[in-house]
């Protein structure tokens, strides 16, 4: 019995099934942002259809929902109603607000008339919020606390369900 | 009904391997002559059953049938012919099915060569290779059955994955990536064999090094296919990405090729044994890894179509040979003892130790490189990332150190060299080393990587010319005419060794075909409105505007440009933005105009028939079109080698044997 | 009252959409990594070096394509950013720290060099080492005369020591 080999080969083969067995679990797409727990990025963005410049840290005091979105995305237009209903029943507690990037304000324009809108939809300049935030795709959403700390980021279309989670997260 | 015959044969072939594989063990252990005769049957029974299963699916297919469930996921009415004959193996289930097919044809092929030899060992090879079948016919039969009968066929189907159905590269290159990948089952089953019996006679070589060059040289060539789809379909420009699926395949090739290498020790010293059976057991464990890299969708991958749900199933697989594998090595690697010695740190058998060095440390990079991710996410929770940037940092050293290896080691003698022969050996070809390094100088290269690179290429390529005359010349100094020289020294009696530096040679060409086209491509990304030119290197391309094109299953816009050098025209590019049917992002083909010295590369990023204007990347890359070339060099080599020599060879080399003069052997055999 | 005439009812417009865009502010990298610490650059050495940095940075919307790769317009974003702080004189590692404050280590190629990713640079290192070490060893011990001599109960060969003597 060669124990050199045995043990060399014991040794790799833990290793390496080991870390396979724990990979199978994991989504290789799934990342975790690495802004939870830090004071989200200021930024002051255009509202759409309108030159009015929206600040972020004007929300300071509430709990924000920072929603990141395109009209070109299909999910999307899944999640609008879901946001746009949960920010008007939520209205004076949590403030919610959209940023499009990567996108025609003719396009947003006619998407928001179409299907309405109950808060603010702001235009990225050239993907600079978005890469300060860490957006890899849309939809991707942001929970602030009312000190303008995230707590929270979620990656794609939410639910109510999901959504009020978080929220109450954002809440404590 | 197609699909429960197709079930059936699976099923039938489950239990063939099954069966056969237990009762082989049993007549290895045993000895018996019968039991052998009882495993070929099985195994040639194995194979039938996969093969006709094969067929059914094909025949499935082609008739459209869509109550067979692989074929509603993949075919389509509206796809060309071939493309519905290669959708065998465009999606996971099917692709099994074809693993199981080529591995039928193997054990077929191994069985039947080996019908009258080896009775020692060829009972546990033929048993290790129906564990293997088993493996598969279960996934085939079970977690991952292209057979499943659908109550309500749907009318039509969507075709099998866009990127696959853009180039005809996609018939080719899965085919050759299995029978490289499959194939290195046979060598496995005679390395299990071997460590089983506890012995690896001199005559056993042979058909090991064979079992292990055959695949070889489909996986050789099959990356290099790999590399060229990628160039071609995906519109970066590059070839390769160390992308995990990339590199999934790239690991068995190089413990293989290090295989290959101290295989060849192993016949002329009976050194090494042990280290071979490891790396032959290496490089088949490897194919298994590739397979659960490739499939698991553990990893992040541009190859992201072949994911799957069958990834634990192949980890128990795996988890299983590798355990048993050791375990075996662990018994009976000292049972593979030494029958001879070698000569010391200066002699070429002390460089082929050497070169399996730098093999096995490059593949340790590369499979440390590929799960460090995994490792880091499993240890810290944090995801990082190892990219192109690391493992061309790694690699391209040690693939400069192999060159220089491959300069000297053919140039070093065999056995003790003294001073004076070490001398006359190694140091004319340092003139090969600054005849290229200056052309490439001279040609505009700067990288101290890639001039350090063409001053070995250069160096070893005099090493290869000169060992390939050395024989020719001497046999000339008898009196031979120089055609019947070559003839005789060549093919005729020299064809094993012939065909490794025809493998040299192309391999030398592939090297420095890389560092070429890495460190002196040029890009250009511009927008252009009809009308418009843009200008790359002495290149211009005019833009003559969009054009649209409806072909039954998707929808081309393309970007007409007509091309011209220092003012000659060379006629159109047209590279192309697909839209197909069931994809919702468009895909992109590239257009390429390939000469003999350089590529120039036309790839749409953005393209708007209504504006007519297009955002095009431009990238001219020296000397890509050589690596395609160089390679399949490499793999006629390895068939040059392949080729068995004539019984009157094998006696006269046999008398040699049997009085001693063991070098005419090794050096013709 | 009298309206201002068209003329000044425009540049009224403009001024305020003016005053309103400046007043548009997108997080700034000068919050995150400080202000710039390098030169400021242009031109050709501007387009090498943002090349230089584009195949450092993963596209995070691609499967493992770096940013110089990608076709997709996030990888354009993500360029655009690159050669906008370059040109005002941040240093590469400014640049690199920026993306990984929002990203992650995820988007960083090349790993960094420390804490517990160190290993996959010395690692292999250290395989070649003791490899070579190792492969000393044997060559050493290969120099030895082996315990027995060529195998002559080896079947095949001795079938052909037969074929020949007869």
């Amino acid at each position: 019995m060669n124990r050199t080999v045995l043990l060399v080969g014991a040794i790799i083969a833990a290793a390496l099934v080991g870390v396979l067995y724990f990979a199978l679990g994991k989504d290789p797409q799934a990342i975790d942002s690495p802004l939870v727990g830090r004071i989200a990025p200021d930024f002051a963005l255009k509202a759409v259809g309108s030159n009015e410049s929206i600040d972020l840290s004007r929300y300071r005091g509430k709990p924000v929902v920072l929603n990141f979105w395109a009209t070109w995305c299909r999910p999307c237009w899944d999640e609008h109603p879901v946001l746009t209903q949960n920010a008007q029943a939520m209205g004076d507690r949590v403030q919610f607000v959209g940023v499009v990037f990567q996108d025609d304000e003719k396009k947003i324009t006619d998407f928001l008339r179409e299907r309405g809108w109950t808060y603010p939809t702001l235009v990225d300049d050239r993907g600079k919020t978005a890469i300060a935030y860490g957006v890899g795709g849309v939809p991707e959403t942001f929970f602030l606390d009312k000190h303008g700390t995230i707590v929270a980021k979620y990656t794609g279309p939410l639910s109510t369900e999901l959504l009020q989670g978080y929220v109450q997260k954002a809440m404590r | 009904m197609t699909s429960t015959l197709g079930r059936f044969l699976v099923l039938a072939s489950l239990l063939v391997s099954t069966t056969g594989a237990m009762l082989a063990y049993a007549a290895g252990a045993k000895k018996s002559i019968d039991g052998l005769k009882w495993a070929r049957r099985f195994a040639f029974a194995f194979s039938a059953c996969m093969a006709l299963a094969t067929i059914v699916m094909e025949y499935a297919l082609l008739t459209h049938d869509f109550s067979v469930s692989y074929v509603a996921q993949v075919g389509s009415r509206l796809v060309p012919t071939w493309v519905t004959i290669v959708s065998l193996w465009s999606s996971l289930e099917g692709s099994i099915l074809f693993w199981g097919f080529v591995l039928g044809i193997y054990i077929a092929g191994a069985t039947w060569l080996t019908r009258n030899e080896h009775i020692e060992y060829m009972a546990y090879a033929i048993g290790t290779w129906l564990v293997c079948g088993t493996f598969f016919g279960f996934l085939i039969a079970g977690p991952a059955s292209p057979f499943v009968t659908i109550a309500q066929p749907p009318a039509d189907g969507p075709g099998p994955n866009p990127l696959l159905q853009n180039h005809l590269l996609m018939i080719i290159h899965p085919p050759f990536l299995y029978l490289g990948y499959v194939g290195m089952t046979i060598p496995f089953g005679f390395a299990t064999a071997s460590l089983l019996r506890g012995r690896l006679g001199l005559a056993f070589l042979k058909p090991l090094r064979n079992a292990l060059l055959l695949p070889w040289i489909f996986l050789t060539i099959a990356i290099m296919l790999g590399g060229w789809w990628a160039y071609e379909v995906l519109g970066w420009g590059g070839y390769w990405a160390w992308d995990p699926v990339e590199n999934a395949s790239l690991l068995p090739w190089l413990t293989a090729t290090a295989a290959l290498h101290s295989a060849i020790v192993m016949e002329r010293r009976g050194v090494l044994k042990g280290w071979t059976v490891t790396l032959v057991q290496a490089s088949f464990l490897l194919t298994i890894l590739g397979t659960f890299m490739t499939r698991s969708g553990v990893f992040n991958s541009v190859h992201s179509f072949t994911q799957s749900s069958i990834g634990p199933t192949i980890l128990v697989f795996l988890a299983f040979i590798l355990v048993a594998s050791i375990v075996l090595l662990a018994l009976r690697i000292d049972s593979l003892e030494a029958e001879g010695r070698i000569d010391g740190a200066l002699s070429r058998e002390a460089m082929f130790l050497f070169n399996n060095l730098l093999f096995v440390v490059i593949t340790f990079t590369v499979l440390i490189g590929t799960v460090f991710p995994l490792i880091v996410e499993a240890l810290k929770g944090k995801q990082m990332s190892v990219g192109r940037p690391y493992f061309d940092a790694m690699v391209v050293p040690a693939g400069a150190a192999l060159i220089f290896l491959l300069g000297i080691g053919p140039a070093m003698p065999w056995g003790r060299a003294t001073r004076e022969q070490a001398l006359r050996s190694l140091v004319p070809p340092i003139f090969g080393a600054i005849i290229v390094a200056a052309i490439g100088f001279a040609l505009g290269a700067r990288n101290s990587w890639t001039i350090a690179t063409l001053a070995f290429g250069g160096y070893a390529a005099w090493v290869t010319l000169a060992e390939m005359w050395r024989p020719v010349a001497q046999r000339m100094k008898s009196g031979e005419s120089i055609i019947d020289a070559t003839t005789q020294a060549q093919w005729k009696r020299g064809r094993r060794r012939f065909g490794s530096y025809v493998i040299h040679a192309g391999a030398v060409i592939v090297i420095i075909a890389i560092a070429v086209s890495s460190t002196m491509r040029t890009t250009h990304e511009v927008s252009l409105h009809k009308g418009g030119s843009a200008t790359i290197k002495n290149y211009s391309l005019q833009f003559l505007g969009t054009e649209i094109r409806n072909e039954p299953n998707r929808v081309s816009t393309i970007a007409r440009f007509r091309v011209r050098k220092n003012g000659r025209d060379l006629g159109m590019l047209e590279p192309r933005m697909n839209q197909y049917a069931m994809m919702r992002e468009p895909i992109g083909t590239p257009a390429v105009h390939s000469t003999i010295t350089e590529d120039l590369y036309v790839s749409i990023m953005n393209v708007d028939p209504s504006t007519e204007s297009a955002g095009v990347l431009l990238i001219t890359t020296p000397m890509v079109g050589w690596i395609w070339y160089a390679v399949l060099l490499m793999g006629l080599g390895g068939v040059i080698a392949l080729v068995p020599p004539r019984r009157i060879v094998i006696l006269s080399e046999a008398k040699d044997l049997a009085e001693g003069r063991d070098d005419a052997v090794a050096m013709n055999a | 009252m009298k309206w201002p005439s068209r003329r000044w009812q425009i540049t009224g417009v403009v001024l305020f959409a003016l005053v309103a865009v400046a007043q548009m502010k997108a997080p700034d990298a000068e919050q995150f990594v400080g202000p710039p610490r390098g030169t400021p650059i242009a031109g050709d050495a501007l387009d090498q070096r943002a090349h230089e940095i584009a195949v450092l940075l993963r596209c995070p919307v691609c499967q493992g394509l770096s940013i110089a790769d990608s076709p997709s317009e996030m990888a354009t974003n993500m360029k655009g950013q690159v050669r906008e702080l370059l040109s005002r004189g941040f240093t590469e590692q400014q640049i690199l720290s920026y993306f990984e404050r929002s990203y992650g280590q995820f988007v960083l190629l090349k790993p960094k060099f420390s804490g517990v990713n160190s290993l996959v640079w010395t690692l292999p290192v250290f395989a070649l080492l003791v490899g070579a070490i190792l492969v000393v060893i044997k060559i050493r011990k290969l120099e030895q005369p082996p315990a027995q001599t060529a195998a002559s109960d080896d079947d095949y060969v001795a079938r052909v020591r037969d074929l020949v003597n007869k």
